[in-house]
């Protein structure tokens, strides 16, 4: 007996058993849609959640606070479970307020002397990355952009500088355009009100951000900070005041800390937090999926006393196949293709339910969240989820439909005399 | 065909139920045997060993050229599906095929394709003159017509042996008659060697030689 055959044969006897065949695909579908939507909703939740938190930069960040030059750069970049390491270099410059305030400034290039400081300047941390690898720092641009990486003369203000002059939240922008004037004040001079011993260099605030790369007040490009500091003369030795190392993953921030601990630098990952809100997430997740798996096991059951239930009927048919001719093989792949067809079928018709119902919650949710005034969430049907939902529901069923084919396959032949 | 000492005997809860005990018999190729007997004296038992529906437990039973002792499950198969055609009381059609698909299940069993098995198929309902039943489902058809169809697809793989277990004790008289004469009739014309049990005397009357079975040996009636 051929395949297609056997193909006929099984979809004869579930069109025959049609009310039976019928609701144990309800069943199948039922338990397969509840599993989609069940998976369709805490991944769109894991995105969600995944989403919001990133915004402050990598998940797997780490904080190195201590002095490094390049060399152990170098050996930080090569730690196993490393992805990433943005070196910072920090300093404190003058930084006027506004750039109109340095009047006898104007049209200076760097090098500069400013005859007068008015009163308003004030010493500023400066944080100094490399804004090729803003991707891999905790920056969000609030207004703006960030700088060119190779320019000296573009720089953004942090939270922390905006906070102390008073820019509200959303007002961001406003500062953006606005030029300044920062002041690195040479060491030993006449202190940091000597006009001849302050370098003076404009440069113009680009954008605002949030960013919890280093305490600070202006994001510079590096070379503008460490040019600053040899003026200053100080951060002799080291090259950089801190490191942003970033993990290959969240699971592996232990570890890389530990080996960051192995090189002497001390560190610390707050982001932490986020690997165990994604872990809790994670059982959230195994608990939903086993739910909607208990329930497609339940369906599969349906299907394993569906289908002896048609053995038990079909005792002297299946002898009259053996009589005439059926090998025990050829009966068992009838009873596992009926098994596999109410499997797939229900896994397919579940699946599209559960997309369905997953979208359907979405709006609902949707609904809730722009009443709320909050971006809404996307509903996502993932492949894994289709795939995995329909090949499962098939899977499943091929294994319910074992006993009974296997059954069925063992039948003695003679029950083709029976009277049943 | 040829059977010697065959014995057959059923577990049954408190002690052995002894069916066949040391039967021998030959039936020459192209023979017509009628098998009588009470209810419950054996004659499906040895009916379904005959056809390989069970294997012989003691003795030895040659058909053709099989030694149906010798073989296994798959084997036994492949000899119902090559040799044998089924005739029962019951018709054993599938009732969810038509009659042409019923005939031509008999002959996918065996690999013929779709093609040749719809020619065949036709053929043989044709010789049974249900030509224009072919595409009717058993639900549809007659006591005597299902029979007609057991017996086109009793014949589809060009089977050496047909073994009919009382074919018309389901059919009134008229039926039966059209069955039966069928049932001498097509066999012969294909040089078959055909079995039929039953308890119906005109039908064992028009058997040339008759077998009757009473405790587990032949006897005379
Ligand atoms: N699987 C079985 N297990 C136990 N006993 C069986 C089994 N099959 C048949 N028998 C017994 O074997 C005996 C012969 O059965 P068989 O069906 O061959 O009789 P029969 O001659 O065909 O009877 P009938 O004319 O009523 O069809 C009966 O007594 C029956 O009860
Ligand atoms: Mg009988």
């Amino acid at each position: 007996m051929t395949w297609a055959d056997a193909v006929l044969f099984a979809a004869r006897g579930l069109v025959r058993r049609r009310s039976r065949a019928v609701l144990t695909l309800v069943a199948v579908a039922l338990a397969a849609a509840l599993l989609t939507a069940l998976m369709m909703i805490t991944e769109t939740g894991r995105s969600r959640v995944l989403d919001q938190l990133s915004r402050g930069g990598p998940l797997a960040g780490i904080r190195v606070d201590a002095a490094v030059d390049d060399a152990e750069v170098d050996r930080v970049v090569n730690l196993p479970d490393v992805a990433a390491v943005v070196p910072i270099a920090t300093t404190r410059l003058l930084v006027t307020a506004d750039g109109a305030a340095v009047a006898a400034g104007k049209g200076a290039g760097e090098d500069q002397a400013v005859p007068a400081v008015p009163g308003g300047t004030d010493l500023e941390g400066i944080v100094g990355v490399d804004f090729r690898q803003a991707d891999n720092l905790p920056i969000t641009v609030l207004a703006g952009r960030l700088p060119e990486a190779q320019t000296a003369t573009e720089v953004v203000v942090d939270q922390r500088w905006l906070e102390r002059r008073g820019v509200a939240e959303g007002e961001e922008a406003g500062v953006v355009g606005s030029e300044v004037m920062l002041g690195a004040v040479r060491e030993g001079a006449g202190g940091r009100h000597d006009p001849l011993a302050v370098r003076w260099t404009r440069a113009i605030v680009v954008g605002a951000v949030a960013q919890e790369a280093a305490p600070g007040g202006v994001l510079a490009p590096l070379p503008v900070v460490l040019d600053a500091r040899a003026w200053t003369g100080g951060g002799e030795g080291a090259t950089y005041e801190g490191l942003f190392v970033v993990a290959r993953g969240l699971n592996q921030v232990d570890e890389a800390r530990q080996q960051l601990a192995g090189l002497g630098l001390p560190s610390e990952a707050p982001e932490n937090l986020i690997a165990s809100v994604l872990r809790y997430l994670h059982v959230v997740e195994l608990v939903l999926a086993s739910i909607g798996a208990i329930a497609l096991v339940i369906a599969a059951l349906g299907i394993a006393n569906a289908l002896l239930a048609a053995v038990r009927e079909r005792r002297r048919e299946i002898g009259v196949l053996k009589a005439i001719g059926a090998r025990d093989r050829d009966v068992r792949r009838i009873f596992l293709l009926e098994a596999v067809a109410l499997g797939l079928g229900g896994g397919l018709a579940g699946t599209v339910l559960g997309w369905a119902i997953a979208r359907g919650v979405g709006a609902v949710v949707n609904d809730y969240l722009s009443a709320q005034g909050l971006a809404g969430v996307t509903v996502a049907l993932p492949m894994a989820v289709l795939s995995g939902g329909i090949l499962g529901s098939a899977v499943l069923a091929l294994l319910a439909g074992t006993v009974p084919a296997v059954r069925a396959a063992r039948l003695p032949a003679r029950d083709a005399m029976g009277e049943g | 065909m040829e059977v010697r000492n065959l014995s057959h005997r059923y577990e049954t809860s408190d002690r052995p139920l002894v069916v066949l005990d040391g039967l021998s018999f030959s039936i020459p190729p192209g023979g017509y045997v009628a098998l009588t007997g009470a209810s419950g004296a054996g004659k499906s038992t040895l009916l379904s060993i005959l056809g390989g529906l069970e294997p012989p437990q003691s003795g030895h039973v040659h058909v053709g050229g099989h030694d149906l002792h010798a073989l296994g499950g798959d084997e036994l198969a492949a000899y119902r599906r090559s040799t044998v055609g089924f005739v029962f009381q019951h018709f054993g059609l599938l009732d969810t095929l038509t009659a042409s698909e019923n005939v031509e299940v008999a002959l996918a069993l065996a690999g013929a394709r779709a093609g040749a098995r719809r020619r065949r198929a036709r053929e043989l309902l044709a010789a049974v003159g249900l030509a224009d039943r072919a595409a009717h489902r058993p639900g549809a058809l007659s006591g005597g017509e299902r029979q007609r169809v057991a017996i086109a697809r009793a014949l589809a793989n060009r089977s050496r042996l047909v073994l009919a277990d009382e074919p018309t004790g389901n059919l009134d008289e008229r039926a039966a008659t059209q069955v039966l004469d069928l049932l001498e009739q097509l066999p012969a014309e294909r040089g078959c060697t055909f079995v039929v049990v039953t308890h119906d005397r005109t039908v064992a009357g028009r058997a040339p030689s008759r077998l009757h079975l009473a405790e587990g040996r032949f006897s005379t009636p």
